[in-house]
């Protein structure tokens, strides 16, 4: 059996899965210590069943996955409870039964934790708001994700692995959120791997990006690399030929629109040096995204 | 496994005591309807575990539940065996009630306490507590066996699935047999082993027997349980969630 790489706490290597119409191809990911890993990608491009496939929730028809250095497979085993007493885990909605009252709900987790902490859950539910008799039902979508956050933060987890868990929060519960978030990975030996269609939110703490689409891995790259870095530049029609033919940008990605044509500028302050004339903004992982995998592509 | 069971009786809780109020209130009605408080123990013992065995499956496909749960420090198999867990638990504490309904009524017509000539009815002596206690075990035995039959469907297809083609799976082992014995005659005296059967009735109303029937059927229902569960852990975990 292969184990993970040194210092890397969450990995998959060429993870496959295959249902009708919908195949996970050969998944690489890497999340290390001390880093934010954020994963984007449209509806249905294999995020939440990379994330499956990584907790051991379902099983695989090719490649592995570690989450603190523990097979993914083991994970649905007794021999992964030890690890998974050290990973906290958010899903898209509260996965908790209706009925279940926030006092309850903190009942189940020091049943299920040996390492629970129901003093810290009390005071955290206190300051984001949950009173302990309400019942999960009837909490609000951003309240829901407050109380699983509660609960994931609760029992001293060294991984975080959130799945759309922002969503849902208003802005300033969202602020409030990432900076626990924050003050979670600044821990030694902490990291989070964290979907997202939020990319603002992604923007504000995420040190890597790794977008899916179809199943597949379309780029990994620092946060930098896209947000600061990179650039969109807003070209006519006649700019494009010239930036093509400059060859500044090796792989040309660009996307027409009613105004004219956004390009992919890699290094946004190289190309303000050698196209002081076309406009060039800064990047959003959103466009990045649309570019990426919208985008036409001139070599 | 302790985990599991556990959380599971803290999901049943309030669930528990609801069915706990239900079930007292049947086992009264019950009692005074049928004139004794012999069948209360023996009703609430098979409710208990077939509501439990039920009950318990909805919540799994709440909100993603039964998925979610395996995010936490718990295989499959603490899964499963923490559900029979709390089904053996709901079932025993149904029969407690039970057990407690008839006890109290007994000794409420023993110190003359019912009105209306309720006393003489529902007082308890040796004999009745020994029919009672072959009821209440027979009953156990009925409960154990649909929870048995039932349980490894819900861990195979989910409470959705499971609950559209459990009542055809019902029909199938528990009508069917009686309806094709039936029509066959054989239960008119021609079924082969009937007098061992009567023999066994006979042996049932002795003291010994009364002890040995009830501990074979206790016997039974524990095996079949356990059978179950071993179907349920080979089912559950090859289920993609």
């Amino acid at each position: 059996m292969t184990t993970s790489s040194a210092g890397v706490l969450i990995e998959a290597r060429g993870l496959t899965k295959h249902y009708d119409g919908f195949s996970l191809e050969g998944v690489d990911l890497a999340v290390g210590e001390g880093e934010v890993v954020g994963l984007v990608g449209q509806n249905g491009a294999g995020k939440s069943t990379t994330i499956k496939a990584l907790l051991g929730l379902i099983g695989v028809d090719g490649g592995e996955g570690f989450v603190l250095g523990t097979p993914s497979e083991d994970l649905a085993r007794p021999a992964g409870a030890a690890t998974k007493e050290r990973v906290g885990v958010v899903f898209d909605t509260v996965s908790l039964p209706g009925h279940l009252r926030v006092s309850d709900v903190g009942r189940i987790y020091s049943c299920a934790y040996a390492s629970w902490d129901a003093g810290g859950f009390s005071r955290l539910t206190r300051e984001l708001g949950l009173a302990a008799e309400k019942a999960v039902k009837d909490l609000s979508r951003g309240m829901g994700m407050k109380l699983s956050l509660a609960c994931a933060l609760s029992h001293g987890p060294q991984v975080l692995i959130l799945d759309e868990a922002t969503a849902g929060l208003d802005p300033m519960a969202r602020d409030e959120a990432l900076e626990r978030l924050r003050d979670f990975v600044a821990e030694p030996g902490h990291a989070i791997l964290m979907s997202s269609h939020i990319t603002s939110d992604l923007e504000r703490i995420a040190d890597r990006i790794v977008c899916m689409d179809a199943g597949r891995i379309v780029f990994d790259l620092p946060r930098e690399a896209i947000t600061d870095e990179a650039g969109i530049a807003r070209c006519r029609a006649a700019d494009l030929e010239r930036v093509a033919a400059s060859g500044i940008v090796p792989e040309l990605r660009y996307l027409r629109n009613d105004y004219g044509v956004d390009v992919l500028v890699p290094d946004r302050f190289a190309f303000a040096e050698s196209f002081p004339d076309i406009p060039c903004d800064r990047m959003t992982i959103d466009d990045y995204m649309a570019l990426t995998l919208k985008g036409g592509v001139r070599q | 496994m302790k985990r599991a069971y556990l959380i599971e009786l803290a999901i049943f809780r309030d669930y528990g005591t609801q069915l706990l109020g239900l079930g007292l209130l049947v086992a009264v009605l019950i009692s005074v309807g049928m004139q004794t408080a012999l069948a209360a123990p023996a009703v609430l013992s098979c409710m208990f575990f077939m509501m439990g065995a039920m009950g318990a499956a909805a919540y799994d496909e709440q909100s993603g539940w039964g998925l979610f749960r395996l995010t936490m420090p718990l295989s499959r198999r603490d899964v499963v065996l923490g559900r029979y867990g709390a089904i053996v638990t709901l079932g025993l504490g149904g029969m407690a009630a039970g057990v407690a309904v008839a006890l109290v009524l007994g000794a409420a017509a023993s110190a003359g306490l019912l009105p209306g000539g309720l006393s003489e009815t529902f007082r308890l002596d040796a004999d009745l507590m020994r029919v009672m206690a072959l009821v209440t075990a027979f009953c156990l035995l009925i409960g154990a066996t649909v929870a048995s039959v039932v349980t490894p469907v819900y861990f195979r297809l989910g409470q959705t699935k499971a609950t559209q083609l459990l009542p055809t799976v019902i029909v199938m082992l528990f009508v069917l047999p009686v309806v094709f014995l039936g029509n066959s005659g054989l239960l008119d005296g021609g079924l082969p082993g009937l007098e061992l059967v009567s023999r066994l009735l006979d042996l049932l109303g002795t003291a010994q027997g009364t002890a040995l029937g009830c501990a074979a059927m206790v016997a039974l229902s524990a095996a079949l349980l356990c059978v179950s569960a071993a179907l349920s852990l080979r089912l559950y975990e090859t289920r993609e969630l």
